[in-house]
């Protein structure tokens, strides 16, 4: 009842075939020997869900497109540090996850909103109606723009967390691996940036 | 003896445990709540769509994009 169904992208990103995972292996092999058409490949693999990933964290093309770039710089330059304990694509959220934080700590004009210690989140003044979003939500300008002005409230830090988890459709295992935290750190992160988007999305629709 | 719970308790489990498997009496009494509660269960079908919407909000990596990607990288592009 509670799991989410993840998307047709996410799966086929998270949720690999066996012949999938062999395949990527034998390549991961040949670029550690310095096999430039296997680099070339893993490159092709994912950089349209690395891409999307930059996008979803920065909301900016051009700086998803740099972001995309010194990813893939690093998967490159460190492929022999890559040990297979973790999957390719969780090393590579975690690389990404990093450039985009990075990105975001340099421009520090930036204002987020703090819900670190918000128990207000929760408030059951929320509870609302909920039945206006339009059923054809995402091909809507106005609500993507509704949902760019909500993630770009909260800090990269809690978008980060929700993205990689209920987006991306990571475990909180592999959520934890690649950003760094504890998995109780992802879990309360990941609470409140649910809670606080949801209230955002809600109150834009009530306008 | 059943564990009784607030509305705002089972907001902030929807929003804990939505991805979670619930074995706890806690968690089965919130459920319970869930289950016969209209305005929890519209909560939680609400925190629900703002995930899909963010999912199915996806943007394409342009073709050009992709060029310059492999150039950058000095890579071959067959």
């Amino acid at each position: 009842m509670m799991e989410h169904k993840n998307s047709q992208r996410t799966r086929t990103v998270n949720n690999l075939s066996a012949s999938y995972v062999a395949e990527e292996s034998k390549l991961i092999d040949l670029a550690k020997g310095g096999d430039r058409k296997a680099l070339a490949q893993l490159v092709k693999n994912y950089e349209q869900t690395i891409y999307n990933f930059a996008f979803k964290i920065c909301r900016h093309r051009d700086k998803a497109e740099n972001i995309t770039q010194e990813t893939f710089y690093s998967m490159v330059k460190n492929i022999n540090q890559f040990d297979n304990k973790s999957k390719l694509s969780t090393w590579l959220y975690r690389i990404v996850a990093n450039h985009c934080l990075m990105l975001a700590r340099k421009e520090k004009n930036r204002q987020f909103v703090s819900i670190d210690n918000d128990d207000s989140l929760y408030d059951e003044k929320y509870i609302a109606d909920y039945s206006r979003l339009p059923t054809k939500y995402t091909e809507n300008k106005e609500l993507k723009k509704i949902l760019d002005d909500a993630i770009s409230k909260l800090s990269p830090d809690y978008r980060m967390i929700f993205l990689l988890r209920d987006v991306e459709g990571l475990s909180t295992e592999e959520t934890a691996e690649a950003s760094e935290l504890s998995i109780s750190a992802v879990k309360s992160r990941l609470h409140r940036a649910r809670a606080f988007l949801r209230n955002e999305i809600t109150r834009a629709f009530e306008r | 003896m059943k564990e009784k719970v607030s509305c705002k308790e089972v907001m902030r489990y929807v929003c804990e445990c939505m991805a979670q498997d619930i074995s706890s009496e806690r968690c089965i009494a919130l459920k319970e709540h869930l289950e016969s509660c209209e305005h929890c269960k519209q909560y939680f079908k609400s925190v629900e769509l703002t995930i899909d919407c963010y999912r199915k909000y996806n943007v394409e990596l342009p073709e050009n994009a992709h060029k310059k990607l492999m150039n950058f990288l000095n890579l071959p592009d067959e």
